[in-house]
């Protein structure tokens, strides 16, 4: 049994997303990345989501601003949303792991909201400044567990997965720290902060507005 | 994630918009089982091959609207977010083409497809088997 059709089985039995999108029939190796390049883009042409100075304080002069409140726009967006994330909030893994994962997307990606929104929950849950600190460069701080660690690169590798793929050292070295079900539903949670990221960028939420549970 | 892809389908974005957003997302990420089941859906609906074979380039050529390259311009700078940081030229010029309820159903399906890419690539679904449903 190849691990393809391994991670096939996984993905239908433990997710649950066999429906319409996740066959389960075919057993051969695929996947190679068919994906054009990446037009270049100038960086600091772009403008970062709400972006503020460290510390807070006067927002940096050219921000833009929300685009649009998409949440009063299509009401149906959060609940579509919510179902992703009450399965994730529900499904056992730790609360910690699931903040410095959402964390972590959120860095990569951009979402001053998003940020915001996570930083705020790991403080009221008591998570370590050392750890909020050293998480853009986790590889190479002490803080973190093997498992904190496997499920960061895994994080990694699904929200930047038009550059690598996720390869199957990945996968294996992961699996050493998560069960079929726990790394199914950590890669929903990563799934589901991408869709949260990308929406808050889109539309350009303000973290003024972000509220705490 | 069919909570998503319902609401999408549901949305009343045109069939053929949502195919070829889908396909060009499942075309940036690199997911094998998403492009096989996506072009085959759009050939079902009656999709012309001489688009999908130039959607990759869509930006230099003359046989896409310009609702559908707002859509494609949109999609590309929301499934590359971490690059793009979804510029406002970008904003700008699609909502000349959406409504803002369009615009904000268009960005949950390409924020699910994304989803789908993202299970389907880690996961390792094997490309080649999907079969459009009978009209």
């Amino acid at each position: 049994m190849t691990t393809t059709f391994f991670r096939s089985l996984f993905l239908s039995t433990v997710l649950g997303v066999a429906g319409s999108h996740a066959g389960d029939e075919a057993l051969r190796p695929t996947a190679t990345p068919g994906g054009a390049p990446a037009p270049a883009i100038d960086r600091g042409l772009l403008q970062l989501a709400g972006s503020r100075p460290a510390g807070g304080g006067a927002m940096v002069a050219g921000r833009s601003g929300m685009r649009l409140d998409y949440q009063k726009v299509a009401p149906g967006i959060s609940q579509a949303m919510m179902g992703l994330e009450n399965y994730v909030r529900t499904s056992g893994l730790e609360k910690s792991l699931l903040t410095l994962v959402k964390m972590r997307a959120s860095q990569i990606n951009g979402c001053a909201y998003c940020l915001d929104m996570h930083t705020k929950e790991a403080r009221a849950i008591h998570e370590s400044e050392q750890k909020l600190g050293s998480l853009a460069h986790w590889r190479t701080a002490d803080c973190f567990t093997p498992r904190e660690r496997a499920a960061l690169a895994w994080t990694e590798a699904l929200t930047l997965i038009a550059e690598n793929h996720v390869p199957e050292e990945l996968f294996n070295e992961t699996r050493q720290h998560f069960s079929e079900k726990a790394l199914a539903d950590l890669s929903l949670a990563i799934i589901s902060i991408n869709g949260w990221n990308r929406l808050n960028i889109s539309f350009r939420l303000d973290p003024e507005s972000c509220p705490v549970e | 994630m069919l909570g998503l892809e319902h609401y999408a389908r549901n949305s009343g974005l045109e069939h053929a918009l949502l195919e070829l957003v889908k396909t060009r997302a499942s075309q940036i990420n690199g997911c094998a089982f998403c492009l096989d089941m996506h072009t085959k859906d759009a050939r079902a609906a009656g999709e012309t091959e001489q688009r999908l074979y130039a959607l990759s380039a869509w930006a230099e050529t003359p046989f896409f609207t310009e609702r559908e390259r707002a859509a494609l311009a949109w999609t590309e700078a929301v499934t590359r977010v971490a690059e793009s940081r979804v510029p406002d030229a970008v904003y700008e010029q699609a909502r000349r083409h959406f409504s803002e309820k369009e615009l904000v159903d268009l960005t949950l399906a390409i924020v699910a497809i994304n989803g789908w890419n993202r299970v389907n690539i880690a996961f390792r679904t094997v490309a080649g088997t999907y079969q459009p449903p009978k009209p």
